[in-house]
């Protein structure tokens, strides 16, 4: 009936010494014990209200007891509330952890340090109704009277959050210390190697992760001209990425500037002596790597990068080294950001480099030498895109190339039922929106397609987003072919048959593009040996 | 006379029951002397039937809880529309079955009853129900004050009359006599004719005091004068300022001797950078706020009355210091809120229990749980503060240098002599003296000019919960377990008068502004308020539903502001005795409560770790003008300033309306 048990009576009355305690003696003295236990409870209470506090303490119950005219309880009495512990097995069994103290330990420790004597502190907490912002008041947010204690949790909860020192090892300090000067200095030695190689498999590099990244970030913000220590950041980089055991998604933001920097900046190193162009291609690599590793969780981790590098692209003013790089960057994206990016622009693009290459209009050899380059890059990215697509549609190239969009028609008609399973995959409104746009000017339709590819296709998987990028990219290329060839075919059949030939006649045409811009050198992306002899 | 047999054997086993070993053997002598019983049972069958349930012994407990179940379901499947009238009934019909059943031995039983039903009470009377629930025995209700008090005193119902009815209906169609007992026996109904009112319609319904209500209206009957002193400084103040304003009624004039003032303010030395702007502002007051010059002087046109004491008399200097203060007063109103310097103690180690800030600011107290009192001088408090606090007050007034014993460094002055924790501290009205009440049932009076202990109060044979100066000086009043407020003289040992009455630990007291009157809040929650002449009782202000822990009088004497454990803030009307309108607001203890100089804002200080702002303009003094209306602007928060987890343990307005605020920074577990 009672909080008390009569049990808990017998179990006193034994500690005490009390062995024939009778049972009704037990069960008259429970409730009175109860009823004295609250009665205690109630006046220290009482006390803890007058000492101004919200939390009962040992020296509440003390003081309770003394004004009932009992001897305290002594050996509880502790500045802080008691600690109770849960027992183990029961729900509503605690004890205080009363810990055992060796008496030797107590003896031998130093004396402790004497507490600090209370003092007192003036602020302002309003000047004249408004709380002035110094660090004595609480932050002020938001100071809605309806939610009191949530609004009051904020104000402490920001005053908890003290900045938290990261302590690192010592060894930790030196491995830095080293391979920071390794790199910088002697990045052509063995010991980079190792270096590296410890790099990108040692699991206790994990602390300094943000140590390097920021380590990389600066020094390729200073180092621009020095192409040897740009080239072993960019390599410690890709050591660091390629480490399994380190956690490097947290630091991409601060990575990905100075990897992009490496790829597309208009001076790296030396412009004559120095290599940048492997250091370029190095580092598309090293963004197509991380797009490919963190593109499906970061989803707009690689539709900046496209963005970023395609203003370097399109934009005439840069250098052909920064056009190069951007090249290089798109392409080792993957033939779908080619396709979708570089060769709408192809055609006008080219026109702009023709005259750089040539021996008579450009009398500046290293001009000249950019130029080939850049076209050596273009060259390659289409002819991959294109190797990509003929490798999907093998028998585009059963008959000669040069009659493909003669016979279209038949090759259509084999290709019917693979073409409209993909069909089910296909974005009509934007494709709609690409057709329409499709005979505007260049730059328009690169927009275009720019904007449609950071907003759906990059992201998808590749096999989706191959199709997708084809069903918008297609018309592009396909209209261009159309209008110079067999116009006004595509308007006559319905839309559901023109997409299932069209992605046929789209790969077939794009061969045809390009061989017809890039000339003989185009044949030797075509996937199969023995179709290259067949031309022949 | 088979009847009559039957009846004559009702009343010797109710006899027997009830132990009456005489009275029955004299019973059974009668009937074999004479059969004949002279009283006719026969046209009384209700008697019968009566005496029939008494003899069905075993039935009782049982007959307590069908009973009190019955009447529980029949109320939850009332009418909705007088369901909440009779809901009300079940609260004291549940604790007096319950008390029935333990006064008549049936404990188990009678914690069975408790256990089944008292979720129903949960919400409105947890606080009750938890004294309640440890009332294990005969003798724990003779020993509980709030039980004992609940069984000697009836609880009014107020329902209305339909209600009414419907309740009686269904306790005569029951014959539950057990129920029909205990409302017979601890209801007092008072039946309204029309509409029954609303579920929260008035607080009194819900919270069953000790105290009997009439004898609480009777004693709230009693006339009592409010109204501030005669010739008061105020007063004198008013006059001037009215002379004032009278002879010089050009602004510019005015303006010249503001800054006369200043400058001479500025010679003296204790110039901050506070006081120019309090001075700036004070102006701007001055030029715009004209009309709260006069409303202020409206709200003091309140009756005079005569002192009952003989008060102290004052020096000339300190009264000039006084009358300056009152000039430079800044007007503080819902637009105009005051500037709040707050002190925070540091490293207290959960020992400081109660702190206090003299009128001017100048010294800050804390009394300790280690019997110590220890007084700071703000001026010294650091270079950055620099006692920019000080509203450059007069040197006489503050302790100028704070003597250190023996080398030891020490930035406050230590004043020992308790030998239990000090629960409370107050500073006389010109800081020079500091009174401190401890556990060791002792009130001391220290000296902060000659550092040291003077008197030594002793009366109280409890712990003294609070003491408080009056704001005259030279008086005092003290609250204590022993369940008595006294007043007391500094030049007597012994108390003046002993308030008696409080039916639990009386835990803060206040002075009246007219120094006639002390307030005193209790656990009972209770707030009385006591002629210090008389010594009587005057009002008793039921509301609140926990403890109180704060008082403040307003300064125009009317009305008075009382906080409790569970963060309300009440204001009383003084004259009525009634509840003003009830502050919510704070989520934990309101350790603390001022009013403005004026009297137009409230400052609260609580356990929650803010000081609010009210607006009492609005929630006092509408309801009087538009008394007819009946639509009071109920309670208007002007502003929160939370602290940085800072309990906020004493708030004072200086003289010129600055607030200062004390705490202790507590670290949260």
């Amino acid at each position: 009936m009672s909080n008390v048990p009569k049990e808990a009576i017998e179990v006193i009355a034994q500690s005490i010494g009390i062995t024939n305690l009778s049972p009704d003696v037990a069960i008259a003295l429970a409730p009175d014990v109860e009823y004295r236990v609250r009665e205690i409870m109630q006046e220290a209470i009482k006390c803890m209200r007058h000492s101004r506090r919200t939390v009962l303490t040992a020296d509440d119950v003390d003081s309770a007891l003394n004004l009932r005219n009992m001897e305290p309880i002594y050996g509880f009495t502790s500045r802080d509330a008691l600690r109770f512990k849960r027992a183990a097995g029961h729900k509503d069994l605690f004890y205080i952890d009363d810990k055992d103290v060796e008496f030797k330990e107590v003896m031998e420790s130093p004396l402790s340090k004497a507490p600090i004597d209370t003092s007192v502190t003036s602020h302002w907490l309003a000047i004249e109704g408004i709380q002035p912002a110094i660090p004595e008041n609480a932050s002020v947010e938001a100071p809605s009277d309806g939610k009191k204690a949530e609004y009051k949790d904020d104000g402490t909860s920001v005053d908890v959050k003290l900045p938290v020192k990261h302590v690192l090892s010592r060894e930790l300090q030196l491995y830095f210390d080293k391979i920071a000067e390794i790199t910088m200095n002697r990045s052509f030695s063995v010991v980079f190697k190792q270096a590296l190689l410890s790099l990108a498999t040692d699991s206790g590099v994990h602390p300094l992760v943000p140590y390097f990244t920021y380590f990389i970030a600066d020094e390729v913000a200073r180092n621009l001209n020095n192409f040897p220590v740009l080239f072993a950041l960019m390599r410690v980089a890709r050591s660091l990425l390629q480490n399994e055991h380190i956690h490097i998604e947290p630091y991409l933001h601060q990575l990905m500037p100075s990897i992009i920097t490496c790829l597309v900046a208009k001076r790296l190193g030396n412009k004559f002596t120095d290599n940048h162009w492997e250091l370029r291609n190095f580092a598309a690599k090293l963004v197509a790597s991380i797009c490919k590793r963190f593109g499906h969780v970061y989803h707009n981790l690689q539709p900046r990068v496209t963005r970023t590098l395609l203003h370097a692209f399109l934009d005439p003013t840069k250098t052909f080294p920064q056009h190069y790089g951007a090249i290089q960057g798109l392409a080792a994206l993957g033939p779908s950001v080619v396709r979708l990016l570089i060769l709408p622009n192809l055609e006008a693009y080219l026109q702009l480099l023709e005259p750089e290459m040539a021996l008579e209009k450009q009398k500046n050899e290293i001009k000249r030498h950019e130029a080939r380059c850049v076209y050596g890059a273009l060259l390659r990215a289409a002819g991959l895109c294109m190797y990509d697509r003929l490798k999907m549609f093998p028998s585009l190239l059963a008959p000669p190339t040069r009659p493909i969009w003669k016979s279209n028609g038949k090759v259509a008609t084999t290709n019917k039922r693979k073409a409209s399973t993909d069909n089910l995959m296909q974005q009509p409104p934007a494709k709609k929106i690409a057709t329409e746009s499709a005979m505007g000017m260049m730059p328009i339709n690169s927009m275009q397609a720019d904007v449609q590819g950071a907003a759906s296709s990059f992201s998808n998987t590749v096999g989706g987003s191959n199709i997708g990028v084809s069903s918008m990219t297609r018309p592009l290329s396909n209209d261009n072919m159309l209008g110079r060839e067999v116009g006004g075919r595509v308007s006559k059949t319905s839309t559901v048959l023109a997409q299932a030939w069209k992605e046929d006649t789209d790969a077939g045409n794009l061969l045809a593009s390009l061989f017809e811009l890039f000339g003989e050198s185009m044949l030797s992306f075509t996937p199969n040996l023995s179709f290259h002899s067949s031309f022949d | 006379m088979e009847n009559m047999q039957a009846v004559n054997s009702f009343v010797a086993a109710y006899l027997k029951k009830k132990g009456f070993k005489e009275a029955e053997q004299l019973l059974e002598d009668l009937h074999s002397k004479d059969s004949a019983a002279p009283i006719d049972f026969h046209n009384d069958p209700d008697l019968a039937k009566f005496i029939h349930h008494f003899s069905q012994s075993e039935d009782e407990v049982a007959r307590y809880q069908d009973g009190y179940s019955k009447l529980r379901s029949w109320t939850y499947s009332s009418l909705d529309l007088y369901k909440h009238e009779l809901l009300r009934v079940l609260y004291p019909v549940f604790i007096h079955s319950f008390m029935d059943l333990v006064a008549k031995g049936h404990l188990q039983e009678a914690r069975t009853f408790f256990n089944a039903f008292h979720e129903d009470h949960q919400l409105m009377h947890s606080r009750d129900l938890q004294k309640l629930e440890g009332v294990l025995s005969q003798s724990h209700l003779e020993e509980m004050e709030f039980a004992r008090s609940l069984r000697q005193n009836k609880v009014n119902v107020k329902i209305c009359q339909y209600s009414y009815d419907l309740l009686l209906q269904y306790l005569h169609k029951t014959q539950s006599s057990a129920m029909l007992g205990v409302i017979n026996e601890h209801i007092n109904f008072q039946a309204t004719s029309g509409q029954p009112g609303s579920i929260s319609d008035d607080i009194e319904v819900v919270t069953l005091i000790g105290s009997c209500q009439d004898a609480a209206n009777q004693i709230n009957q009693k006339e009592i004068h409010w109204g501030l002193l005669e010739d008061s400084l105020e007063e004198r103040s008013e006059k001037e300022g009215g002379l004032l304003s009278d002879s010089e009624k050009t602004e510019g004039e005015n303006k010249e001797g503001d800054a006369e003032e200043s400058k001479k303010r500025s010679a003296e030395g204790g110039k901050q950078g506070s006081s120019t702007k309090k001075l700036k502002k004070d102006k701007a007051v001055n030029a715009t706020a004209k009309s709260t010059r006069l409303e202020a002087k409206t709200t003091s046109s309140a009756p005079r009355v005569k002192p009952e004491l003989t008060l102290p008399i004052m020096s000339t200097e300190v009264e000039q210091s006084i009358l300056e203060d009152l000039r430079n007063r800044v007007q503080l109103s819902s637009i105009a809120l005051p500037s709040v310097s707050f002190y925070t103690f540091l490293d207290t180690h959960n020992g400081l229990n109660c702190s206090s800030i003299s009128h001017d600011g100048s010294l800050v107290a804390g009394g300790f749980s280690d019997s110590s009192l220890k007084v700071w001088d703000t001026a010294k408090l650091g270079q950055q503060t620099g006692g920019a606090t000080l509203q450059g007050e007069n040197d006489s007034t503050s302790s100028e240098h704070v003597v250190r014993p023996n080398g030891v460094k020490r930035s406050y002055t230590l004043f020992q002599g308790h030998s239990g924790p000090v629960y409370s501290a107050t500073f006389s009205p010109l800081g020079d003296f500091i009174l401190s009440s401890s556990a060791d049932t002792t009130i001391r009076l220290w000296s902060t000019k000659l550092n040291a202990n003077l008197v030594c109060y002793k009366g109280h044979n409890y712990p003294v919960w609070d003491v408080q100066f009056s704001p005259v000086g030279h008086y005092f009043a003290s609250a204590s377990h022993d369940r008595t407020a006294r007043i007391w003289a500094m030049d007597r040992i012994q108390p003046l008068r002993v308030m008696a009455g409080h039916l639990s630990d009386v835990d803060c007291v206040q002075w009246h502004a007219n120094c006639n009157y002390i307030a005193t809040g209790s656990s009972d929650r209770t707030v009385r308020l006591w002629d210090v002449q008389s010594g009587e009782c005057v009002r008793i202000f039921i509301g609140h539903r926990s403890m109180i822990l704060s008082l403040a009088m307003s300064p125009d004497g009317r009305y008075m502001a009382s906080g409790d454990e569970d963060g309300t803030i009440m204001t009383w009307d003084l004259s009525s005795g009634r509840c003003v309108t009830p502050l919510m607001g704070h989520t934990s203890c309101v350790w603390t409560l001022a009013f403005s100089c004026e009297g137009t804002l409230l400052a609260s200080g609580s356990a929650d770790c803010t000081v609010k702002l009210w607006d009492v303009t609005t929630s006092t003094k509408a309801p009087r003008n538009e008394e007819k209306s009946g639509n009071p602007n109920r309670l208007r928060s002007l502003k929160t300033l939370p602290t940085k987890s800072t309990p906020v343990y004493s708030l004072q307005f200086s003289r010129r309306n600055l607030l200062f605020a004390a705490g202790v920074l507590s670290k949260k577990v």
